[in-house]
């Protein structure tokens, strides 16, 4: 590989790395409070994206379609499907908190057909363009060609998950999320409003996913019901590798999948055709020799 | 008393319904097989939608030798899994005939079904070569095939100068078989395959196949599968500073691929089938589709109001519901419809190849000089 390859490939590994993270993020928050894998996670990131290209049609007559219209849609999308999210915990998983975890994982998957089904059924299935003007303007490094929308993305998602970081480890709302995520019961004796805590939690984990979905969708122009469906298994995928429940190990485990898959794919004599084998491949290892990921804290079950 | 009125009202209603069975019972059904869900969703509603078109006006004027024609629609989500339960199902509906198929790769086991059962069966998008290695005398093509389109890829390579080639496909049945008979085809006429690329379907990156293409020196890529994934490779190649040529299989006629590639779509070339805005008597059927399912008609809407055309005219001619006699009768067409010409050969595929080349210009698909 040389050394041009080598630079695209981290650069290309980045940036599909931080939209694995900014998912994998509300994978594991969810996971770390109710001990749930949310599979309509990728569904919603999907809604993101759809309420984001419906928004941004509409303020892009005043704004435009330049930065000023991805940042409304950005902000309005997380903000409608972040309760979205809330609206989805209230009636589909809350009834079955104290249900078997199968149970509750079933309904996961009923959640995720009802999104993606309605998407399907409002749109037919088509492919929706989402063009913006953000051009594809930006520096040469040697022979490497970055554009400044990708500076952007990376470090508006870096942002987005510093944001979140802090959110959970200074704020006393945070607190009683990792305190709910260690002991509901507890919690709940302690006088925290385990409902309102879990809400909380579904609200930014679906905001973070609709976050993703936008700019996923403004960064490739393209927008349909059946986007998140891969990106979903793959951010499961982060999250499982960077220790499922913890919000620095999705990070990592996001930015870690999305260089692991450019580089795969670009060894020599493996084709491209490779690249989901490293990705789930990776994932069965995890699973196997160490299924707490990279960050994750081993849970004592209490019997 | 009243019990036995009731019997004769049961008796009565009864033999009703016994009656309106046999009226059913004589009627043609048409199965319909295409993916009405899934990533191709939207190709399928245009299938079904423009069969229903040609099997509407014939009803409008009679039907067949008097019978009413019905359709029913099976989705196979372009899934061979799937597709074997949608065969299965319009089987046990006691199909007369069946058209419709997108995806060679779910087209591919429902063959057997279909033979099996001796049912008539045109394929309207599917062309890999393979459905005609496993096609038990049933089945026909109504698209032309792979290798027709290969030949079709190569001379347009020749002509714009192209030395070394990326062939990329979605790892399924039609895209890779296009893009080994491609690939085979430009070698034996000289050419050099600088890359052979397989992306995952569904997915919107597809940065690192864009950047071994390019470090890979090739003047030109080939991408032989759909659209959706089309539209995309073409914007992050050019992205990342790709210069040479684009060339695009025929599962990416869409007006979605310009659309969603905008202006870095500019300039691409495609090889067509045969679709409504580069057939000169399709104007009148355009605009009675888009009046009447709201929509525009999407690249194979053509093909496929004739495909129910064709199946139309094979059963007058056959002049029964004799699933053999309309075999046969389909082998006999000789059918011009908005496409152009239907004649099968031995094999059951098309005499005459449909492919056109045609380049992008200003979000317009026109014929490439």
């Amino acid at each position: 590989m040389t050394l041009d390859l080598v630079i695209q490939q981290l650069v290309n590994g980045l940036i599909v790395g931080s939209f694995y993270a900014l998912i994998a993020l509300g994978y594991s928050m969810v996971f770390g409070v109710i001990k749930l894998l949310n599979f309509a996670h990728g569904d919603i990131y999907m809604s993101g994206a759809f309420v984001g290209l419906i928004v941004f049609s509409f303020v892009g007559v005043w704004v435009g379609n330049g930065w000023a219209g991805v940042v409304c849609a950005l902000l309005v999308s997380m903000l409608a499907v972040g309760l979205l999210g809330v609206v989805i915990e209230r009636f589909a998983y809350r009834p079955m908190r104290n249900a078997p975890r199968l149970s509750i994982l079933i309904t996961a998957l009923g959640a995720s057909m009802v999104l993606n089904g309605t998407a399907l059924a409002l749109t037919g299935g088509r492919h929706f363009a989402f063009s913006t003007d953000l051009g594809f303007a930006g520096l040469d490094v040697s022979a490497v060609h970055i554009t400044y929308t990708q500076i952007v993305l990376v470090a508006a998602s870096i942002l987005l998950m510093a944001g979140m970081q802090a959110f959970v480890s200074r704020t006393m709302y945070g607190k009683a999320m990792r305190a709910v995520s260690i002991d509901m019961g507890a919690s709940r004796l302690m006088g925290i409003d385990v409902d309102r805590v879990i809400a909380l939690t579904f609200f930014m984990g679906s905001a973070l996913a609709a976050g993703g979905g936008v700019m996923a969708g403004a960064y490739y122009g393209s927008v349909h019901f059946f986007m998140g469906f891969i990106m979903g298994l793959k951010a499961f995928t982060a999250a499982v590798i960077g220790g499922i429940g913890s919000v620095p190990g999705a990070m990592l485990g996001g930015l870690l999948l999305g260089l692991l898959e450019a580089y795969g794919s670009s060894l020599p004599f493996v084709g491209s055709e490779w690249r989901d084998v490293f990705v789930f491949g990776a994932l069965i290892l995890f699973l196997v020799f160490k299924p707490t990921g990279l960050l994750g804290r081993s849970v004592v079950e209490r019997v | 008393m009243v019990v036995s009125f009731k019997r004769l009202a049961c008796a009565t209603a009864l033999a009703g319904l016994a009656m309106t069975a046999a009226a059913a019972a004589a009627d043609i059904k048409i199965g319909i097989v295409a993916p009405m869900t899934g990533q191709l969703a939207s190709e399928g509603q245009d299938m079904e939608n423009a069969v229903k078109m040609a099997i509407d006006a014939a009803n409008a004027k009679g039907g067949i030798n008097g019978d009413k024609i019905t359709t029913t629609t099976a989705d196979d989500a372009c899934d061979p899994q799937q597709a074997v339960t949608a065969g299965s199902k319009l089987i046990s509906e006691g199909v007369t005939a069946i058209v419709g198929g997108y995806c060679s790769g779910a087209v591919l086991p429902t063959l057997k079904i279909y033979g099996d059962a001796g049912v008539p069966f045109v394929i309207i998008g599917a062309n890999s070569t393979k459905l005609v290695a496993a096609n038990q005398g049933n089945a026909f093509l109504a698209n032309s095939t792979g290798d027709m389109q290969a030949t079709t890829a190569v001379e347009l390579f020749k002509k714009n100068g192209y030395k070394k080639i990326a062939v990329i496909d979605e790892g399924d049945a039609y895209s890779s078989d296009l893009a080994k008979l491609t690939a085979e085809a430009f070698k034996n006429a000289g050419g050099e395959i600088a890359a052979k690329e397989t992306t995952t379907a569904g997915e919107q990156d597809y940065s690192a196949v864009v950047t071994k293409v390019k470090s890979s020196g090739a003047d030109a890529v080939f991408w032989t599968a759909y659209h959706a994934g089309g539209a995309l490779l073409t914007k992050q190649l050019r992205q990342a500073g790709f210069q040479g040529g684009i060339v695009l299989g025929d599962g990416n006629n869409s007006p979605e691929y310009l659309e969603i590639a905008g202006s870095a779509g500019e300039g691409v070339f495609l090889l067509s089938p045969p679709t409504v805005d580069l057939l000169s008597g399709a104007a009148d059927f355009k605009a009675k589709y888009k009046e009447t399912y709201g929509r525009d008609a999407g690249a194979y809407a053509a093909l496929s109001h004739d495909v129910g055309d064709l199946i139309v005219d094979a059963i007058a001619r056959a002049k029964s519901a004799d699933q053999k006699a309309i075999i046969e009768a389909l082998k006999a067409s000789d059918f011009k419809g908005l496409a152009g010409e239907i004649k099968f050969t031995d094999k059951n595929t098309l005499q005459t190849s449909n492919f056109r080349p045609v380049v992008a210009k200003g979000s317009k698909w026109v014929a490439a000089e």
